[in-house]
Order: C-alpha cells, then structure tokens, then sequence
C-alpha cells in the first residue's frame, strides 16, 4: 500500500472509531465475508438488506450469507427483480426486460396479481420492500466515497433505498474500497461532483448520505447517548488496497 | 418579563436540567474546537454568508430552475400565513392524516404545526427533543436542544403519558419507548415536514443535518416531503455548502461531523420498471420546497441589521450566554432565544416582541466570541434598543435621569452629593450600604454598595499634578462613574502609580460619564452629547495615553465615540484621533515599565477575573496576569475566569436576582480557587465583587490591580528602582 492511501486509511479508521463505528481492515475478499457472516451470526441476523454494490458483489458476499441460510433482499428495484428472476445483482436483469416480465416477477414475490403496469408495479415493489427494511436485523451498504478527516461514509441513491438500508435496521455494515477514501470534505465535493455526472447523466443524484460514527441524541436529559433513532451499531469494513 | 425570570430562577427542575446541560457544552465544546483552526473556518462562514446574503435574488432564481429542474416544486412564500396555506392545501389536497416532522427552527417561526394541527391532521415531531416539547405543549428552549430544560424526572412523565406505559427515569429506558413510538409514525405518515440547514443553488439541493437519523426518515418514507426553507440558508455551491457543515456541527454539538447529513435533490426516482425511464423511487414522489420571507428580505435591506441573516443557528451563542444559563429558551417569550433571538423576533415577528428579549441582554460579548459567523450580536442589540427607543420614546424615569442628570457632570455632581447625605443612616463604619429603604431596596438585595463620596473625584484630584512640557509622558485617567463618585481613594491610587511609573498624570476636570447607561437604554441623544463634553475634556491637553480603569467607559470611548459621531465630520475626526489613545490601566503600566524586573516571590496567591469589556472587548486578559506576575503574586486560575459577573447591561436594575444568579455562579468559581484576594481591572466589576462577597460573608478581599500595586508598595515607592533607571 502506498504511504499515503496507508495514511488515509488510518486517518479514516482513527475518525470514524472516534465517531463510534467499529472498522474493520479486510486483507482480502474472504476475510471481509467472513468478518460480516461472523457478525451476522453474533446479532442472530435472519434477515439482511442491501443496497447496491460492486464491492459486495465481488466478493461474493450476499452469497456467503445465503449458503449461512440467512435472508438477504436487494433493495435496487432493479436488482430486486433481477434477485427475483435468479439473476446476479446487475441493474437491468434479462429476464425483465419487458413489463410483462416485470409483472410477473413482482406478482410472484408479492403473491398478489398484478397489472403489467408501471406504477402499479412501482407500487407494489415499494411496498414490498418497505417491509423488508422493517423486519431487516442488518442492512449492508457500500460507500461511494470515505472522508478521512472526519471518518464519514457517503452513500449514494436515486431511488433511496439506500438511506433506508443505512438507518432502519438495528445494525448497519457499510464495505468501502481504500481506493474511495480522499482526504477532505472539499475534495469529497470534488468526487462526487464528478461521480454524478458520469453515473447517471444528471447533475446531482437524488440522495447523498454522509454518515458519520454512530447516531446519538441528547435530548434525553443525563448523557449523550447512543444509538437516538437509526441502528445500534455501525460497522465499515475497509478492502486495503492489494 | 420580571415575572418570567423570576419564575424560570425559582425553577428548581429548570435549574437541575440546566446545571446537568451546561457543563456538558462547555465539554464538548471544548474538544470540537481544538486542533481546529476556528478563526479561518470562522472567516470563511462569514465569506460564504456575506456573498450569499449579497448574492440572494440571483441565488433564489438559481435555486428555482435547478430544483425545478430535479422534479421539486418550489413555492415562494412572502409571509407565515401564506406558507402555511400552501402546506394545508397541498395535505388536503393529498388527504393527508398524518405528518412527520423533523426539527426546524423556521417551522416553529411560521406555527405550521398548530395551523395543521387547528385543521385537525395529526403532526408528530420526530426529533426526541422537539417531541417532548410537543409533549409539553412548551416552546423550545434551545435552538439545538429544545428540551434541554426537562429532567428525566419529568421527561419520563411525558413519555408515560405519550406511550400509555409506565416509564422508569432511566434514561435507556425512555429512549427506546420513544425510538418505538416514533419508528411507527414515520410508517403511517402521509407527508413528511422538514426545514433544511443548507439549500445549495448551483444543484437545487437541500442540506439537512440531524444526530439522531430523524430527518432522513422523516424525508424519504413518507410520499410528499415539504421542505419549509428560510431565503438565508441558500449557498450558491457545494463547496459553500462545505465550508458551513464544518463548523456547524462542531459548533452545535460539538462533534467533527453531524452523524447525518442528507443531501436531498428532487424527488426520489429509479428507472428500473421496463418502460417507464423515470418513475418516483422509494421515497417521496413529491418534494415541495417553500422559501419563506416572513420579514427576511427587511433585514437584509438593513445595513444594521443584516448581519443577523448570518446567522447559521448552531446555538453556540446560548452556551456560552450567562442569563441564557440562568433561565433558559422559554423565558425570552417568543421563537427564538438569546441575543441573537432579540434581533430575529423583532424582524420575523414584531418589534415590540422583541423588547423583553433585548432587555435580557447582559452585553458580556461571550456570543460575539462563539459566533462561528462572526456576528456582532451586542453591537445589534445596541442597535435595536435604539431603534425601540426611537419609536416608543423613553421612559419618564430614563429621560429624567439621562437627560436631566447625567448629560450634565455639574447636575450629577449635586445628586451625588444629596445621595451621600441621605444614604448615612444605612451607611456601615466600613463604608458599605447593606440595606436600602423602599423603593430602592432591591439594589441591596443581592449585593453590597459602596458608600457614596461626599465630594467627586475631581475635587480630590483637582490639584495631584498639571502636565508640564516634558519628557514623562501626558496620561489623562477617565475614572468612570463608579470610580468617580464611589471609589475615590483607588482613583487617587491609580494617579499615585502612575507617577511612580513616570508618567505624569492628571485628571481631567470636566469628564462626564461615559453615556453607556444612556446608550444602552436607546438614548442615543443624550450619548452623544456626553462623547462630545468628554471628548472636549480629554483632548484638552494633548495626553499621550488616556487610561481608564473601567474597560466599559474604554469601550465606549473607544468604539462607540467614533460610531456615535459618524454624521457629524469634525467630531468624527476627534474622536477617532482619541481613540487611538485608550489604554487600559494594567497596559500602561507594562508599557511605562517595559525594563522591569520579576520581584521575588511576596508569597501571595490571588486569582484574576476578566472583565467582559477588557477581554472580549479590547483583547486584554494577558496584561493583568503578566502584571501580577511580575509582581511576584502567585496567580491561581478559577473556573470561567471570563465569565459575566452579572453587572452588565442595565440587568443589575431591571431584574436583580437574573444578575445575582450569573453572580453566585462567579462567586463559586472564585471561593473554589482557595485564594484570599481576587483582581480585576474594571472598576463596575469590583463593585459587583465586593458587593456580592460581603453578603456572602466571605473575606475574600476583590481589588484593582492599581489598588493592589499601590498597598504593596515596597521602601515606600513602588517603582522607585524602574523610575531612577528611566
């Protein structure tokens, strides 16, 4: 690893430790898997849900938890469906290309019969996915983007999902590549600057979400406590540059 | 308003929750801030909000077509009812029955909970805090802590009621009964209502920040997101928007990084439903932006007042503010608290509204120094009382005693010397008045008061010393009220030091009061007319220095002479030329000595307390110290050493027991340090000291360091030895 990627990827652990995230440097693609299931399996996790990543994805992980019987929905409506149809996590699955296919796909998930309309289909997937989210005991995320200064993750959605992914369940795994990780909050505009435009052709994306430690509040009189509103805990794992 | 006060000090609840909440800011601020280069963010916040403020009507349209453009509907509300009427038809529209909302300061200015709430919709506050106001049915006590005034005791009552559980006071306990309260009311919402910290033109973005991870639910599960959004929160860019998130968490929480930061462009949207490109995602299908004027755009169209839309409401202003510390949010009577509140209610509500607020201001400077955005709230609240005393007219009390009496030294003199004989049957032998007659009782209630001198300071001094021609410099001493007519002997002190420091001192006869009691009641008239009597009576001899013992009257010299004046040139010119002469007493001397020696140790251990106006005003809290030092006194630091002493602003007359308590406060601090004798350089500080101690019964002796250096004179001179060297 090159000083300075070492440098900010100790900067960022440092941070966002402080902040109350427990990091977690993964050597390599099995060792990240197996960090998540062992802590799947120490919080009793039935049910998992995950926003879109590449990283997640290529480390085979969702399939990693499937194999330990435990439930893992994507929430990309994309990828939901292509989860549905069998496929791998890709964003426009094959076997819904049309709304036919579409339809048919969501009617057997929900068990409800559906119209190959598109709202109506919109509809009943949000539906079904909003429950996911509730009943979730831990929602995998990746970062787009690592602030080192301040140990904050940045999580990026048009449709967001992955907010919900980040703030509903009780304990929330975000993966991050070290080659994500910049500096400063400036330079984190730069990124995502540049990222918005090239992934989705508008200017911003819908949601960008910095996350920094753990929520707390203190509003109830005594402390700051942990844990206000969103999970109980908040887990990075970080994939070192190899 | 006294009712108020008295009701919020009396408070023992208020008080318990207050002396839990404080400490912990002054904690937390303290680890945000170091390693943070404060004055370049500080500097830069206040760039991105002066361009911004200048920079609104372009910004505004900018914002429009860009959040157009993101699928957002944008509404431009001229006042509260107009945004209120907008929300309720757009829920009726909707046939919304049930709203969350997260935490905004601008919702509670516009009431658009209660005017949904009147239309019988359910409104739940989702922020714990906010919530248990709700709960309370109160108004918030904090911009950033709304129930910072609650104790557990009574935060686990709420919450038994609200759940229809039995709940312990312990604080996990409640926490997870509201966490479970809340989580189902996101579900069932109909319409989400947010503020938003931040709304940034270049994208038509909105910024919300929020610890708990309210604010993200309550913008993405239910389908309409109304943002309610005052003008003054538009940035033009992202990196704007950056510069202001540094330091509002730090500034607010004292943490490097709110834990959520929601960027929010448009509604949501996926394009993953085979023929149709663009559909609504999982969150809101509708996001209506409102940017509210509701007197913002007079505010920004005055020079005087503009300053206040700078303001980034990160309540760092409250914690540090001592009668914000005395009686909390709720006591100032309207939405939004502190000095800084003074100045917003009387643009976004009413200027007489903003009355009470004003009068609760101490002018102790600590928000001035806080402020991430650099503004100058005192200065602002000068400025309101003014305006107030313009357009109501002075009271029959002040215009008698300002404009009767003090305009003119001859006239005080006389009142002064009638007070003296009146006030000797309450007079004790050590010169101290401990009880007042009605109707002035209350000024003895709290503290002591120095005796009154029969003859003033300039009898005394008439004939110490005339300046000659010569190599010793001229120092004119302005000796302020207190010292005029109260502490003689140290005025004499100070005369005798300064000659022993080389100078050549002299006490200009026909000084008058500074006009800060005028000045700050808005009687701008009469203030004026004492700068140009002092300015005509201090510049009479051409002094090198003019040094004051009351860092009040210096600042008024100082800064307001030249601002008093500003439409009239020649007097402008004087009294920026004197200006520039002021020092304070502890200065000068360091200056007139610079050669001096450390004296050996005198095995004295005394603490230092800052005045307001010396330190925040003029910079000087290193001087005094380096001075003690020097003088071989141990010097043992107290708590808040720069803390208000509770003289301040005209508080000590209007409500005595809000500055007795900011007294007590300081009075525990000193007694804590284990010292017998306490220093200050400001003679108004002094009073209040000794006043304050001797109705504790405490022997602690409080003293100007002009006092202390001329009592601890060694082989008769003090300076001797640095005088021959010269």
């Amino acid at each position: 690893m090159a000083t300075g990627a070492t440098e900010l990827a100790e900067r960022f652990k440092k941070e966002a430790t402080r902040a109350g995230a427990v990091v977690y440097e993964a050597r390599d693609a099995n060792d990240a898997s197996s960090y998540v299931l062992k802590l799947a399996h120490e919080h009793n996790v039935k049910h998992a849900v995950k926003s879109s990543s590449t990283l997640v994805q290529e480390i085979g992980l969702r399939e990693h938890l499937e194999n330990a019987g435990i439930e893992v929905t994507e929430t990309d409506i994309g990828e939901w469906l292509a989860q549905l149809a069998g496929e791998g996590p890709v964003h426009v699955p094959e076997s819904a290309k049309t709304i036919e296919q579409a339809a048919d796909l969501v009617a057997k998930a929900t068990g409800e019969k559906l119209s190959p309309d598109p709202q109506v289909l919109l509809n009943a997937a949000r539906r079904a996915l909003r429950q996911s989210y509730i009943d979730a005991d831990m929602g995998i995320s990746e970062a787009s983007v690592g602030i080192a200064e301040t140990g904050t993750l940045v999580i990026i959605s048009n449709e967001g999902n992955a907010r919900l992914v980040a703030i509903l369940p009780p304990l929330h795994v975000t993966m991050i590549d070290c080659e994500n990780l910049v500096s400063t909050m400036e330079d984190a505009a730069v990124r995502l600057k540049s990222l918005s435009k090239n992934v989705t052709g508008h200017k911003m994306p819908g949601y960008i979400t910095y996350i920094t430690g753990r929520n707390t509040t203190g509003d109830i009189p005594g402390a700051l406590m942990a844990r206000a509103q969103g999970p109980e805990e908040e887990h990075i794992v970080l994939r070192g540059l190899t | 308003m006294t009712k108020r006060v008295h009701k919020a000090l009396a408070d023992e609840n208020l008080q318990a929750a207050l002396a839990n909440f404080l400490p912990l800011v002054k904690i937390v601020r303290q680890i945000a801030l170091t390693h943070v280069d404060f004055d370049a963010l500080s500097k830069e916040i206040r760039r991105v909000k002066e361009e911004s403020i200048a920079n609104l009507p372009q910004l505004v349209e900018q914002f429009k077509t860009e959040a157009t453009r993101a699928g957002a509907v944008v509404y431009e509300a001229r006042d509260a009812e107009d945004a209120n009427s907008y929300v309720l038809k757009l829920a009726q529209e909707r046939n919304v029955k049930h709203i969350v909302k997260s935490k905004s300061m601008l919702t509670e200015e516009i009431g658009v909970r209660e005017y949904l709430e009147n239309t019988g919709i359910e409104v739940k506050e989702t922020d714990l805090g906010e919530w248990l106001v709700q709960l309370a049915g109160e108004r918030p006590a904090h911009m950033v802590g709304p129930a910072i005034h609650k104790t557990v005791e009574q935060v686990a009552e709420l919450l038994s009621k609200a759940t229809g559980e039995k709940l312990s006071p312990d604080p996990q306990v409640l926490l997870n009964a509201a966490r479970g309260a809340l989580r189902q009311s996101y579900i069932d919402a109909d319409m989400g209502i947010s503020g938003a910290n931040i709304a940034i033109a270049e994208t038509g973005t909105l910024v919300i920040l929020t610890n708990e991870g309210n604010g993200c639910m309550a913008t993405t599960l239910p389908p309409v997101h109304v943002a309610v959004v005052g003008y003054e929160k538009l940035v033009s860019s992202f990196e704007d928007a950056t510069a202001i998130l540094r330091l509002l968490s730090r500034s607010t929480m004292g943490m490097k990084m709110t834990v959520y930061v929601s960027y929010i462009t448009g509604p949501s949207n996926t394009s993953a439903i085979p023929g149709a490109p663009l559909l609504s995602g999982q969150g809101p299908a509708e996001v209506h932006i409102i940017l509210v004027d509701n007197g913002r755009e007079q505010m920004r169209e005055s020079a005087e007042f503009r300053e206040a839309l700078y303001c980034i409401k990160c309540g760092a202003c409250l914690n540090v503010c001592p009668v914000f510390s005395s009686v909390a949010g709720q006591t100032y009577g309207y939405i939004y608290q502190g000095g800084i509140g003074a100045v917003l209610t009387a643009f976004l509500h009413s200027m007489d509204k903003a009355k009470d607020p004003a009068s609760l201001c101490m002018g102790c400077m600590a928000c001035k120094e806080a402020c991430p955005a650099r503004i100058d709230i005192p200065r602002m609240i000068t400025s309101l009382k003014a305006k107030l005393a313009a357009e109501e007219g002075l009271s029959w009390k002040s215009r008698m005693a300002y404009r009767g009496i003090l305009k003119y030294p001859e006239r005080l003199d006389r009142a002064i010397k009638v007070g003296s004989y009146l006030q000797r049957p309450f007079t004790g032998k050590d010169s101290l008045v401990r009880r007042l007659p009605y109707p002035l009782n209350s000024l003895t209630r709290t503290i002591s008061l120095p005796s009154l001198s029969h003859h003033p300071l300039r009898n005394r001094l008439k004939d110490f010393s005339s300046p000659g021609v010569g190599a010793h410099p001229k120092v004119a001493f302005y000796a302020g009220c207190v010292a005029a007519y109260a502490y003689t002997d140290l005025g004499e002190d100070v005369m005798k030091v300064l000659r022993e420091c080389g100078a050549e001192p002299y006490y200009p006869q026909w000084q008058a009061c500074c006009g800060a009691p005028a000045l700050f009641d808005g009687d701008v008239e009469t203030a004026l007319s004492l700068a140009k009597t002092n300015i005509e009576a201090l510049e009479e001899m051409d002094p090198d220095y003019i040094v004051t013992v009351c860092p009040g009257c210096a600042a008024m010299l100082r800064q307001e002479y030249p601002r008093l004046t500003a439409t009239e040139p020649e007097w402008n010119h004087r009294a920026k030329a004197m200006s520039g002469k002021i020092c304070d007493f502890s200065q000068l001397i360091l200056e007139l000595t610079p050669s001096a020696e450390k004296k050996p140790s005198r095995n004295k251990r005394v603490t230092c307390h800052d005045p307001c106006y010396l330190k925040r005003g003029t910079g000087i809290y290193s001087e005094p110290r380096q001075l003690l030092e020097r003088e071989g006194f141990e010097l043992i630091e107290m708590a808040d050493a720069d803390a208000c002493c509770g003289f301040g602003g005209k508080i000590v007359f209007d409500y005595p027991e809000l500055s007795n308590s900011v007294l007590q406060r300081k009075l525990d601090n000193i007694e804590a340090t284990g010292v017998d004798t306490v220093v200050t350089n400001c003679i108004p500080c002094v009073l209040q000291l000794r006043g304050g101690l001797d109705k504790r019964k405490s022997n602690i002796k409080v003293m100007h360091s002009a006092e202390l250096l001329a009592q601890h004179k060694e082989g008769g001179k003090f300076y001797e030895k640095q005088r021959s060297q010269s």
